[in-house]
Formats: C-alpha cells, sequence, structure tokens
C-alpha cells in the first residue's frame, strides 16, 4: 500500500525546505541582512549575491531566509489562533443550537459580512502595527468562517445515528462533542485551515505592502514585495523572488493538507 | 401459448472496464408481451446492471463483453444514440427505486410529466394536460388539477411512485422495467403501488421485468422468474415450480431465509412489567416564524404500553404511525410532553444512570449508526466506558468475548466500519448494545438496511443472545415477517395511537382491525414442504 501520494511527498519536500530555510535563517545566513552596500544597489544575481541586491544593497537572499521565519511563524500563528477559536466556536455553536447558535450566528455573520482585510486593517489600527498585532488581527478576522464551517458540519453530523447511540450510552454532552463529533469534522477544518494558511501569507505580504505590517527594516516576503515594485523595471528579481517563495509555499501547504487530510481519514485508507 | 417475444437476451456479460472484473456473466432470458416477468437478487447480484443494459443505460465503467439483447426483433446493443432515444420513453419505460431522487426536485409534477409526451408524440398542448390529468386520476391522485402545479417534495414517499408511474405509463410503452420499485416504502404502500402498477400495465398490454429482493413479493405478481446470485443466472421457471421445488441451492438458502414463525414462548406475566410507560405524549413543536408559531404537531396520542421481563414486544405500524417516536422516547431520546416512564417499579428520571446501564438501543442503519473515525473495537468498547467495577483489562476482556458472541473474531477489532458488510457492521452495533449485558433492549428496525440471507443471520443472532441473556425487548419494525419470527407479543400502531395488542398467534391469525389486516395481507404465510421449497398464501387476499 501506498502510504502517500505523489503530491503529498512534493508538497512534503517544499515544505521541509521551507522549514529548514527559516531555521537557517535564524542562525545563519550569507550576509547581514540588515548591512547596507552602496556599492552593491540593485545588483543582479551573481555568483557572490546568489539572488541579487536590493536598493540598498542588501543580500536578497539573507533577507529571504530571515523573511521566512517571520511568514512561516505569523502564518502558523494565525492559522492556529483562527482555527482553534473558530471550531471551539463553531463546535458550541452547531451542538448547543437554540438561542446561543443565534446569539453565537448573529455575531459572527456580522463580522463575515466585512471582508477579512478591512476587518483586519480595523484591528490592526487598535493593536498598533507589529508582528503580534498582525497576527491577533488576522485571526481574529479569520476565525468566522472557520466557525461557520465547522458548525454547518456539525448541524449535519448531530442528526447521525452514532451521535444518538452516544447518547444511549450515557456519554456526557462534551465528551460526545470531543469525541464523536469533533474527529468528524477534521476533513473541512484540514481543508479550511491549509488555505487559511496561504491567505494568512498573503495578506500579510498585503499589509506590509500597504505599510501595516511588519515595520522595516526587519523583512517579512510581503514587505520585500512591496519593496521591490517600484524597481520592478531595473530589478525583476526583487519582486520575482519574494512571490516565487510565497507561491511555492502555498503550493506545498495546499498540497501537504490534502495528502494529510486524506491520511487522518481512515475512510480514504486503503483505497486505490 | 402463442404469445409473441418482446425481449430476448442472450448470453449477456458484463464486466468492470478497468479491472476486467466480471459483473455479469452470460446470462439470457426471454420476455413475451403482455408478461409479468421477474429478477430476484441480492445485492451485489448484478440485478440492476444487467437490467440497465437492456436501455444503455450503463455507469461508464461498465461493459459489455458478449452477448445480445434484442428487442422486438431489433439489436439494441447496435443502436446509435437517437435510436436508443426513441426506444427509451417510448418503448421501454422505467420506474427506480428511490421515489425521493427519480423526480426533478424543482420542476412541477406537471411539467415532469409533460416532457415525455412533447418528445415522444404529437398530441397539442391541450390534449396533453387531458392525457395527464387522466393518468393522474388513475393512480389515485386525488387532486390531479392542484398536482400539476405542485412539486414532488409535496407529496409522501408513496405518492410520488405513483406519480413516477403516472409519468411511465403516459407513453404506454410495451415494457415497464421496474427495479426496485417498492423498497423504500412501507409494508402498506407497498402493496398499493404493487397492485396499481399490475392493474395499469395489464390494461395497457405492457410487459412487465421486476427487479427485487424481495422473493415473495416478485412472486406474487410475477409468472416466471430468475434468480440470480454474483452475475450468474442459477435458476430460472414458472414462479410455482421455483417455489415448490428449488433445484439451486441459492433459492433454496434465499427461500430458507424468509421469516418464519417459530414456537410459542411461555413468558411470565404475572410480575410487574419491566418497562412501562404510561400514556405517553409526544408534540413536535411548529416551525417558528417572525410573527406567529404554528401549531405543534402531536405525534403520540397518550400511549401506553408494557414489556415484561424477557418478553420481545414488537411495535407495528406504516411510516408516521409514531413507532420510532416512541421507541426513541422510552429510550429518553425524545422527551415526553405529558405521561411517565417506568423502569423496574421505578420512574426512568429517579435514576438515569441505573437506566442507561441497563438500556441499550440497536439503530436502523448500520452506515449511519457507527462512528466511522473508531475502529470495532473502540466502538464497543465504549460502550463499557462508563461501566462502574471493571478495570481496564477486564474491558478489553468483555468487548472481545462480546465480539465473538456476535460472530466476529478478534482480526475484526482493529477494522474499522466501511470496512465491514452492512450484516458485519450490524453485528458490531448489536455487540456495541449487548456490551453492558442490559436488561432492557429497544431495537428500531434492526433488520431492515440488509439483504434477505443476511437478516436471517442477523435475527438469529438476536434470537440467540436473547435466549442467552433473557433480555426484554421493544422491537420496532414495519416488516411484519421479521417480528412473526422474533415477538412474544405485537403491539399495532396507526396515527400516533396503538390501535390494537395481543399476542403474536392472536394478531397474526384473528386480527380485529382493518388496518392490522391490511399490514399483514401485505406478507406471505410460508408452508416450508420436504423439498426445500415453500408455498406461499396471502393473508386476507381479495
Amino acid at each position: 500500500m501506498k502510504t502517500f501520494t505523489l503530491n503529498g511527498i512534493i508538497g512534503g519536500i517544499l515544505i521541509a525546505v521551507l522549514l529548514a530555510t527559516a531555521a537557517l535563517g535564524m542562525v545563519w545566513t550569507p550576509f547581514d541582512p540588515m548591512k547596507l552596500s552602496f556599492t552593491a544597489r540593485l545588483a543582479a544575481p551573481s555568483a557572490a549575491h546568489l539572488l541579487g541586491t536590493d536598493e540598498f544593497g542588501r543580500d536578497e537572499l539573507s533577507r529571504l531566509m530571515v523573511g521566512a521565519k517571520a511568514s512561516v511563524w505569523i502564518g502558523f500563528l494565525t492559522v492556529s489562533f483562527a482555527t482553534i477559536c473558530g471550531t471551539l466556536i463553531g463546535l458550541v455553536s452547531g451542538y448547543a443550537r437554540g438561542w446561543v447558535d443565534g446569539v453565537i450566528m448573529a455575531i459572527n455573520n456580522a463580522l463575515l459580512a466585512f471582508p477579512g482585510i478591512l476587518l483586519a486593517l480595523g484591528l490592526l489600527a487598535v493593536f498598533g502595527a507589529n508582528q503580534y498585532g498582525i497576527i491577533f488581527a488576522l485571526g481574529i478576522a479569520y476565525t468566522p468562517s472557520m466557525a461557520r464551517v465547522v458548525r454547518g458540519a456539525v448541524l449535519s453530523l448531530r442528526e447521525r445515528e452514532f451521535i444518538e447511540a452516544s447518547r444511549v450510552m450515557g456519554n456526557g454532552e462534551l465528551f460526545t462533542m470531543f469525541r464523536h463529533v469533533l474527529p468528524n469534522c477534521l476533513t473541512p477544518i484540514t481543508v479550511l485551515a491549509t488555505s487559511m494558511f496561504g491567505w494568512a501569507i498573503l495578506s500579510e505580504s498585503a499589509l506590509s505592502f500597504l505599510g501595516l505590517g511588519v515595520p522595516p527594516p526587519a523583512p517579512t516576503w510581503g514587505n520585500m514585495l512591496a519593496a521591490g515594485r517600484p524597481f520592478i523595471q531595473q530589478a525583476v528579481w526583487l519582486g520575482l523572488f519574494p512571490g516565487l517563495c510565497i507561491a511555492l509555499t502555498l503550493l506545498g501547504i495546499n498540497l501537504l493538507g490534502d495528502a494529510l487530510r486524506d491520511r487522518l481519514d481512515p475512510r480514504m485508507r486503503g483505497l486505490k | 401459448m402463442t404469445t409473441e417475444t418482446l425481449l430476448s437476451v442472450r448470453g449477456l456479460s458484463l464486466e468492470v472496464a478497468r479491472t476486467s472484473h466480471k459483473v455479469v456473466n452470460d446470462i439470457s432470458f426471454d420476455i413475451a408481451s403482455g408478461e409479468i416477468f421477474g429478477i430476484v437478487g441480492e445485492s451485489g447480484s448484478g440485478k440492476t446492471l444487467a437490467t440497465r443494459a437492456l436501455i444503455s443505460l450503463l455507469p461508464q465503467a461498465i461493459q459489455v463483453t458478449g452477448g445480445s439483447i434484442s428487442y422486438k426483433g431489433r439489436d439494441v446493443l447496435g443502436l446509435n444514440a437517437g435510436q436508443l432515444r426513441r426506444l427509451r420513453g417510448a418503448e421501454v419505460g422505467v420506474v427506480f427505486q428511490e421515489p425521493m431522487t427519480s423526480l426533478n426536485p424543482s420542476m412541477t409534477i406537471g411539467r415532469q410529466l409533460e416532457e415525455g409526451l412533447i418528445l415522444h408524440t404529437k398530441f397539442s398542448p391541450d390534449e396533453r394536460r387531458a392525457r395527464i390529468l387522466e393518468m393522474l386520476r388513475r393512480v389515485g391522485i386525488r387532486d390531479p388539477e392542484g398536482a400539476l402545479g405542485a412539486y414532488p417534495h409535496e407529496f409522501s414517499g408513496g405518492m410520488r411512485q405513483r406519480i413516477m408511474l403516472a409519468s411511465v405509463m403516459l407513453l404506454k410503452p410495451a415494457l415497464l422495467i421496474a427495479d426496485e420499485p417498492t423498497t423504500a416504502l412501507d409494508a402498506v404502500i407497498q402493496r398499493d403501488v404493487m397492485e396499481l402498477m399490475v392493474e395499469l400495465t395489464r390494461a395497457e398490454g405492457t410487459a412487465v421485468l421486476l427487479i427485487s429482493h424481495d422473493l415473495p413479493m416478485v412472486a406474487r405478481y410475477t409468472s416466471r422468474i430468475v434468480v440470480m446470485e454474483k452475475g450468474s443466472i442459477v435458476e430460472h421457471g414458472r414462479t410455482e415450480d421455483l417455489l415448490e421445488a428449488p433445484q439451486h441451492h441459492y433459492t433454496k438458502k434465499l427461500l430458507s431465509s424468509l421469516p418464519f414463525r417459530g414456537e410459542p414462548r411461555m413468558v411470565d406475566m404475572s410480575k410487574a412489567p419491566m418497562v412501562s410507560a404510561k400514556n405517553i405524549v409526544v408534540d413536535y413543536p411548529g416551525r417558528k416564524s417572525l410573527f406567529r408559531k404554528a401549531k405543534a404537531k402531536r405525534a403520540l396520542h397518550g400511549v401506553s404500553i408494557d414489556i415484561h421481563e424477557g418478553e420481545v414486544v414488537a411495535l407495528v405500524g406504516g411510516s408516521g404511525s409514531g413507532k420510532t417516536t416512541l421507541g426513541r422516547t422510552i429510550a429518553g431520546l425524545v422527551r415526553e410532553n405529558e405521561g411517565e416512564i417506568r423502569f423496574q417499579g421505578r420512574a426512568r428520571d429517579e435514576d438515569w444512570q441505573d437506566y442507561r446501564m441497563n438500556c441499550q438501543m440497536v439503530f436502523q442503519d448500520p452506515y449511519s449508526s457507527l462512528d466511522p473515525r473508531m475502529t470495532i473495537l473502540a466502538l464497543v468498547e465504549e460502550a463499557l466506558r462508563l461501566v462502574p467495577n471493571l478495570d481496564a483489562a477486564a474491558k478489553r476482556k468483555r468487548t472481545l468475548e462480546t465480539l465473538e458472541e456476535v460472530g466476529l473474531d478478534a482480526s475484526y477489532a482493529s477494522r474499522y466500519p466501511h470496512e465491514l458488510s452492512g450484516g458485519q457492521r450490524q453485528r458490531v452495533a448489536i455487540a456495541r448494545a449487548m456490551a453492558r449485558r442490559p436488561r432492557f433492549l429497544i431495537a428500531d428496525e434492526p433488520v431492515s438496511a440488509l439483504d434477505v440471507t443476511v437478516r436471517a443471520q442477523v435475527l438469529d443472532l438476536f434470537s440467540d443472545l436473547q435466549k442467552r441473556y433473557g433480555f426484554s425487548c421493544l422491537f420496532i419494525s414495519h416488516d411484519l415477517g421479521v417480528v412473526e419470527q422474533v415477538a412474544d407479543r405485537v403491539v399495532v400502531m396507526q396515527d400516533g395511537r396503538i390501535i390494537e395488542e395481543g399476542d403474536r398467534d392472536a394478531i397474526f391469525d384473528r386480527p380485529k382491525e382493518s388496518y392490522t389486516r391490511r399490514l399483514l395481507s401485505a406478507i406471505p404465510a410460508l408452508d416450508h414442504n420436504a423439498t426445500g421449497g415453500v408455498s406461499l398464501k396471502w393473508r386476507f387476499d381479495n
């Protein structure tokens, strides 16, 4: 039996490379990512600077390596925050129904009515533009969609006979919720969480691009992309490499997410 | 007999294209015009695929590898798409199993019925309307004018199947293919729909190919039958001959799997009942809207039922009779609005923990009653989680023991529900209910979703366990055949009330209410003869 598909392996390799790069970036980079050099401004990729330099002569590769850590960290924390909060809210809402559900869903729908990025912008204005402000703001912005998806799954699950069987066995509501309802929601949660990881990295880029993200000079992929925009005519690598990093990371996460979802579901095992 | 052959199948073989797995193997049969012909087989026997091939409606993955199908002398397999479309509907009509999904939910009945007439006839709109109205009247729709503008969800399953039948018979096809036409309906409605189908097709001279797993039902209406097993025809003959003197062991097995009446058992009725429900009233709340609250719908109108120690009480009735609601209320899944439930002499609500330890339930659908993410071992062991005075090792031992008892050896313990067949899953569900050694079991249609031979095995298992542990049981079913085999006492429900109750033999032999008679008329009384055959007697046949 094949345990992983080709897609899963590709996704795994991409994510492993990303994590390794981020880890390496924390201890060693080819150049100091903050060091300015006016002699080597906007230098094209060469043997010395593998991915070229930016408008201040800083080494692009070093900055990408350091930025990887920020991007991954922001994506991971944002998704964890949204997934944990959204799942709990959705579980309670779908399982309790009645007025609890009514109140939670009213708030949830109101939040969903705002575009996520707008909501995040508003929240950032309150929390201040720094790394943890972004995580908090994006996490809150993404929580409603997770809550909604989980609630939908719970609503359809709670009518199933195995939930009633659990009640007949005398299991408490909490036990039933965590033993039978939650594990069966994992498929939609995994799917949404992996795409959320992508959105989070993109949104962080967008917010940095708008100047509300991680403040310079600290590099993230998003603010590097933003900073490279004015020079796209002379130095295409400044936009190309951060963009490529974001795209490959998203691809890796989606491939790995699909593979993980199939692995976690016993029904999918042994098929083929 | 000089009737002409309408459809002739010769050596038809089908296989899954990708794996070359044979699903139908060299089958041949003829259908004469005006004849009612039956194909009987369990799931996986290939009966549905074989009939799909007759009108070239096979799924893409299946291909014809041999044989011929000729309809009125024309080779069906050689027809092009246009010719096939003219054949389907106009010449050969099909009624599928599931009335809930075979009508388009977003089209009115009128438009759906008109579709076929527009495609295959040259009638004017007024003529079409007149014909549709007449046909709806013939299939027993009360308000045909109103039905034209109505949508499928406004009708019950039985009514939908009548409408489906009307849409097919409008075109006066020469052959009607009915694939499990009544399997999704309850016993009484099932019989009404079958009678209607026979009456309509006889009037129009339409031949019927009736496909079902239900041998007695097919035998009742057909003149000839083929029995299929694993893609092959194992027996072929006139209906009476096949029933009375079956040749093939599979046919014998099918016949011996039919439910039969067991010996009456002695149940001690002198002691106080173990479970006693008094004057139970259950209302389902109406839907709330912005301005008013719709009136609650009363599902149970003050129902009382007693179940004694070791007694199996069957609760029977059609769909909507309230039998499932009563079972769920006694189980505590539905709150009663009025009334009291007592267990072993105490009010049930006084000691829920004791009640949960001693009252367990087996559900109807083995596909949805087991958590798909848990192994069989975990599923059964979970039932023991709350049992006091039992350490982990004892729980594991009891779990494996119980699995053994339901006929699943230790190799099943690590499997997941989707890896098991329907019958095996229902065994797991029974094991889960039995692991606590309950004094009282509620079984809601426990064998309705199973094949005939599997059903017989599960019923045997149920009887064995009941004998060994002597639990009391409330057995809910619409299938009186099954009830006749397992029940000591029968309670008949209709429209949320108990209309008749008594000993099994009294209810089956001397029913008082006309509704009970109608229920009984849907199932045959069996006489087994020495050669392994049976003769079917239909009760209260008119």
